[in-house]
């Protein structure tokens, strides 16, 4: 494997609750290739969301190295965080997360303004026409459909060009057919940008269409479950 | 409809506790507290002056007359009737102290007793003694007390001689409490009080001088003042002697007490309107919350009808509870405040607690509560079952049924009529409830405008690439948007203070910056007949002035119009209360023009004639040839009206509202008055040469006399800010909650911009600026809506030039914007701490 794009060691991750420290991550240690797409499989509750939010920088490791393009994560504030995925990062959610006061294009083309691209709203437009929501441009989140709403998503996480895409379950709220079509143009971005894709999913068809995917049992890597899709 | 499951399924969801109705409550309780306060003190206040009434008066009555002393027939009946008489002489003029650096003057308002005075209440005086010893004086000397604010200015010491026209006086001690001082109304000059005997040398009380004298009366406990009133008009004729008894010790003060209190009642009333945005919104938000439960309910199978009554009886309790803890504070904060209250009014005040205000103020509570929840409680119609199923979002109808808009229609009905009522204000009610829905319905439009604009604005180009403009200008337009109760609940508070600005700076100014252009320096008065040339001769040849008018002095009642009852005819009038200032002259005064009728011959000496001031006469009803019975000290002396004339009151310079022709009232005993016109530099000279030729005569200089009418304008003001500051307050809380209420939604925005790379500075900068957005708005509307509200009240009431005021304007707009900024602020700092992986996981 070339350099990984992201690269995890021994990753622990407990959070406080009112019973008590709760481990969630128990010493994860995995790389991601560039290009490559991971699929992250397994039960409920067993830290794949959590393990997602760290590479992304969104939750930070209560042990162990996270390393993103060759940067250590860990360490870094919440406002390097920010500017760190600003420029390297696009992150699609179950829930699609869109800002409910603002309009379609202006979800997509607020990231692009942050990073300070002048071009912002004309390629917003042209990546909302890429996920057929050419017509859609002005209406708000909650005058959409949900699959409506996933792709509007899709289109601001892949608008910035990110080096890596996080999605986590982004067809765990649509229907069957919905679903496909989401995950048919999550998979078109990530292959016309080249970027790096890590995807959890509960869907064997979606975690199949993958080029690796690990397994998470209560926090753990299951080894014994390894596959690599190219055998 | 099941009224039993409605109470079960009310009583089940008020189980979650009062933790969303916080606001709900603040603004509820403090808007009736407000009301019920200013009601109670209102009450208060009038208590005291009816159990006081006869230490407030100085006498269980008091009979009044102008010009004399009572004729030996009225002293008699006095004498059979009461079982004590105090007489009194009451007049203004000038203390004068002589000293090696110079003579000082000062207009004092002179009180001339007997030994039997005062019949009720007593005198404070410092150092400590009683009156009799003070008045007894020393060294040969007769004693005077003095109001402190005279010896200060003055700068007396106890012990040190002053002169009262061309009598001295030894400053025995300092009132410290007039007993009877609140029955005597407004006066330009401090106190000073002396023996009537020992005036009789000072040349102050000659024939024609403006003096009043008092009988103050004590009857044995028990009588009928009312019996005694009609006894006392019958026995001393007429309209001569004026009567006033402790029934109503105070009538200019009652008077002006419950007005004030009515108006601050109004003022409450805004305050209410304000708070009724923060029950709305807080309602609203409640009920949003609820959707999924009442969509559950239907499923199982709850009638529409059966849920409206169990979130109407949810609210009805909280209101019932917000309106309890309102009346709790509104009747405890007076009776907390009272020692301080009682220290700031010169008014026995009876603290209590006092039921009718706080009824009233209960009544507007709910009254109030009943409107804005209505609107609210209607959508829960409009939650349909399968809202569980696929989101609700924009289902809603904007408007209710009919049924509840009717029902709104007659809540407001029904709050404004209690209010036109109870206040006792009807026009300037309806005036008031006309502008404050106006407000209302601009600040809506405005609110939407804003919105509108914003959202247009926010797809400008040229916001692109500004993004934290863009995203704050996007939010104001954007849907969830706090614009509507922000600019809603800031801007009336803002309007109320901001028409309270421009009215106190209107008054203020009509009175103290354009009078003084064309008023006089000096209004002079008790000039006598003999003294009128040399007075004349002595200001002419001073170079600092630049003009002297003068006019003989009389002052008279007008018992009847047309041989009837003057008020039968002419109701209430101003002019017919008390007695006014009369003059004769052979030719109309300069500058006056006669409107109707003819001016009567120079050398005119038939039957009495009468030219009346147009403006009165029309309010009146008078007609040329109508007749008009005026009583001058003790006479009666009918006359035709034979013309009308303009009279200007506004510069101050000598204006009569009843002319006669000399013949009529030149043999009656009477002084002169005169107005001086000259420089400011001429003044003090002036004041010194005419009080050592004449000591009889008093100069009220005009700059003093407007400084002090802008004190008790002052008082008024603050007194109404203090009413504005309550609304305004109000507004905060609402505006508080609205901030509070909007804290998840903005965390939940913030955890998306960081992840798409926002900066915690860039997410604050654009929260502060749509804050600051919705405050800009609000204190916008506020400068319009106040600055309406002064030019109508400038213009038709005040009847002076409008003058837009931009200093309190510009403080409201600044006040506006920050203070959205801060309330915008505060509930910022947790969205911006929170992390976005658990913020967005919450929310999945």
């Amino acid at each position: 494997m070339t350099d990984p794009v992201i690269s995890l060691h021994d990753v622990r991750l407990s959070l406080r609750g009112n019973a008590g420290n709760v481990d969630i991550l128990k010493g994860i240690s995995l790389d991601v290739a560039k290009g490559e797409t991971l699929g992250l499989v397994g039960p409920s509750g067993s830290g794949k969301s959590s393990l997602l939010m760290l590479m992304g920088g969104l939750e930070r490791a209560t042990g162990g190295v996270v390393s993103v393009l060759g940067r250590d994560l860990t360490p870094m504030g919440e406002d390097a965080l920010a500017l760190f995925r600003r420029n390297h990062m696009g992150v699609v959610f179950q829930s699609f997360h869109l800002i409910p006061t603002m309009t379609a294009l202006e979800n997509v083309a607020t990231p692009l303004e942050l990073a300070g691209q002048s071009d912002a709203f004309e390629r917003a437009e042209a990546e909302l026409d890429a996920v057929g929501l050419g017509d859609r441009t002005h209406h708000y989140p909650a005058q959409m459909s949900g699959g409506e709403q996933q792709r509007v998503a899709l289109a601001r996480a892949a608008a910035p060009r990110p080096d890596v895409l996080l999605a986590d379950e982004p067809t765990g709220n649509l229907d069957g057919k919905t679903g496909q079509i989401i995950m048919d143009l999550l998979f078109g971005l990530r292959d016309r940008h080249g970027s790096t894709l890590v995807l959890v999913t509960h869907a064997p068809d979606l975690a199949a269409r993958c080029d690796r995917t690990v397994r998470l049992v209560d926090g753990r890597l299951d080894t014994s479950a390894l596959q690599d899709a190219a055998e | 409809m099941s009224m039993v499951n409605a109470a079960r399924i009310a009583r089940r969801e008020l189980r979650g506790g009062l933790r969303g109705f916080r606001v709900f409550l603040a603004c509820l309780a403090l808007g009736v507290a407000a009301i019920a306060a200013v009601g109670s003190v209102r009450t208060s206040i009038e208590q005291g002056l009816q159990q006081e009434g006869a230490v407030i008066l100085g006498g269980d009555a008091e009979i009044q007359l102008t010009y004399r002393f009572a004729n030996e027939a009225e002293r008699a009946w006095m004498d059979a009737n009461a079982e004590e008489v105090s007489e009194i002489v009451d007049f203004r003029s000038m203390v004068v102290v002589d000293r090696d650096s110079g003579t000082e003057r000062g207009l004092t308002q002179i009180k001339g007793v007997d030994a039997a005075y005062p019949l009720y209440g007593e005198t404070r005086l410092t150092p400590a003694m009683t009156l009799p010893e003070a008045l007894d004086g020393r060294d040969g000397l007769p004693g005077a007390v003095m109001d402190p604010v005279l010896v200060g200015r003055l700068a007396l010491s106890v012990g040190e001689v002053f002169r009262l026209g061309t009598q001295d006086f030894v400053l025995m001690a300092e009132l410290l409490r007039e007993p009877d001082a609140a029955g005597g109304g407004f006066s330009l000059g401090p106190r000073t009080i002396v023996r009537t005997q020992a005036l009789e040398n000072s040349q102050l009380l000659q024939p024609g001088t403006l003096y009043e004298t008092d009988y103050r009366l004590k009857f044995t406990p028990g009588t009928d003042l009312a019996v005694l009133e009609a006894a006392a008009a019958e026995a001393l004729d007429g309209a001569g002697p004026r009567w006033r008894d402790a029934r109503n010790g105070a009538p200019g003060v009652s008077r002006f007490v419950e007005r004030l209190g009515a108006f601050l009642v109004l003022v409450g009333l805004a305050g209410l309107a304000v708070g009724g945005v923060g029950v709305s919104a807080a309602v609203r938000a409640y009920l949003d919350e609820k959707t999924g439960v009442i969509a559950t309910l239907k499923t199982l199978g709850a009638e529409t009808q059966t849920i409206f009554a169990a979130y109407a009886m949810q609210i009805g309790m909280l209101t019932a509870l917000g309106i309890a803890i309102g009346l709790v504070l509104g009747a405890a904060v007076p009776l907390a405040l009272a020692p301080v209250i009682s220290a700031q009014l010169p008014l026995p005040v009876v603290f209590a607690i006092h039921p009718q205000p706080l009824a009233e103020a209960a009544l507007y509570g709910f009254l109030a509560a009943a409107l804005f929840t209505l609107w609210p409680l209607a959508r829960t119609e409009q939650v349909r079952a399968a809202t569980l199923f696929r989101d609700g979002a924009g289902s809603g109808r904007a408007l209710p049924r009919w049924p509840y808009l009717i029902a709104s229609a007659a809540l407001l009905a029904a709050l404004v009529y209690a209010a036109a009522t109870l206040s006792g204000l009807q026009r300037l009610t309806y005036w008031s409830a006309g502008g404050l829905f106006a407000a209302f319905l601009t600040l809506l439009g405005v609110a939407f405008l804003t919105r509108r604009v914003a959202r247009l604005f926010a797809r400008a180009k040229i916001l692109r690439g500004r993004s934290a403009l863009r995203m704050a200008i996007g939010s104001v337009g954007g849907p969830g948007s706090e614009a509507g109760s922000v600019v809603l609940s800031l801007g009336l508070g803002l309007t109320v203070l901001a028409a309270v600005g421009q009215i106190d700076s209107n008054l203020r100014g009509a009175i103290a910056r354009d009078l003084p252009d064309v008023a006089p320096s000096y209004f002079v008065v008790d000039i006598q007949n003999d003294q009128l040339s040399g007075f004349l001769e002595r200001t002419q040849v001073d170079r600092g002035v630049s003009r002297i008018e003068s006019a003989p002095m009389l002052r008279g009642v007008v018992t009847k119009i047309n041989d009837r009852p003057a008020s039968d005819v002419a109701g209430d009038h101003w002019v017919l209360r008390g007695d006014r200032g009369i003059t004769y002259s052979a030719t109309p005064p300069s500058g006056a023009e006669v409107t109707a009728g003819t001016w009567w011959d120079k050398d005119y000496n038939g039957p009495p004639q009468i030219s009346f001031a147009s403006e009165e006469a029309e309010e009146m009803g008078l007609k040329l040839g109508d007749s008009l019975t005026v009583n001058v000290l003790g006479r009666d002396i009918t006359a035709e009206i034979t013309s009308f004339r303009n009279v200007d009151f506004s510069t101050a310079g000598i204006g009569f509202i009843l002319s006669m022709n000399p013949g009529a009232l030149q043999g009656a005993p009477h002084t002169h008055i005169a107005t001086i016109y000259a420089k400011e530099s001429s003044e003090i000279g002036l004041l010194r040469d005419i009080g050592s030729a004449y000591p009889n005569i008093t100069m009220i200089r005009v700059r003093d006399a407007i400084a002090r009418v802008g004190e008790v304008l002052g008082g008024i003001a603050a007194a109404t800010t203090y009413g504005a500051l309550a609304t305004l307050v109000t507004g905060l809380i609402v505006l508080i909650g609205a901030a509070a209420a909007g804290e998840r939604a903005r965390t939940y925005e913030a955890a998306i911009l960081k992840t798409l790379g926002a900066t915690r500075g860039s997410i604050l900068l654009n929260f502060a600026l749509r804050s600051a957005f919705f405050g800009l708005a609000a204190g916008l509307v506020a400068i319009a809506a106040g600055g309406l509200a002064g030019w109508g009240v400038t213009t038709f009431v005040m009847e002076t030039e409008f003058a837009f005021e931009p200093v309190s304007a510009i403080a409201i707009v600044a006040g506006g914007v920050l203070t959205t900024l801060l309330a915008g602020l505060a509930f910022a700092w947790r969205p911006l701490a929170a992390r976005p992986a658990r913020v967005l996981r919450a929310s999945e």
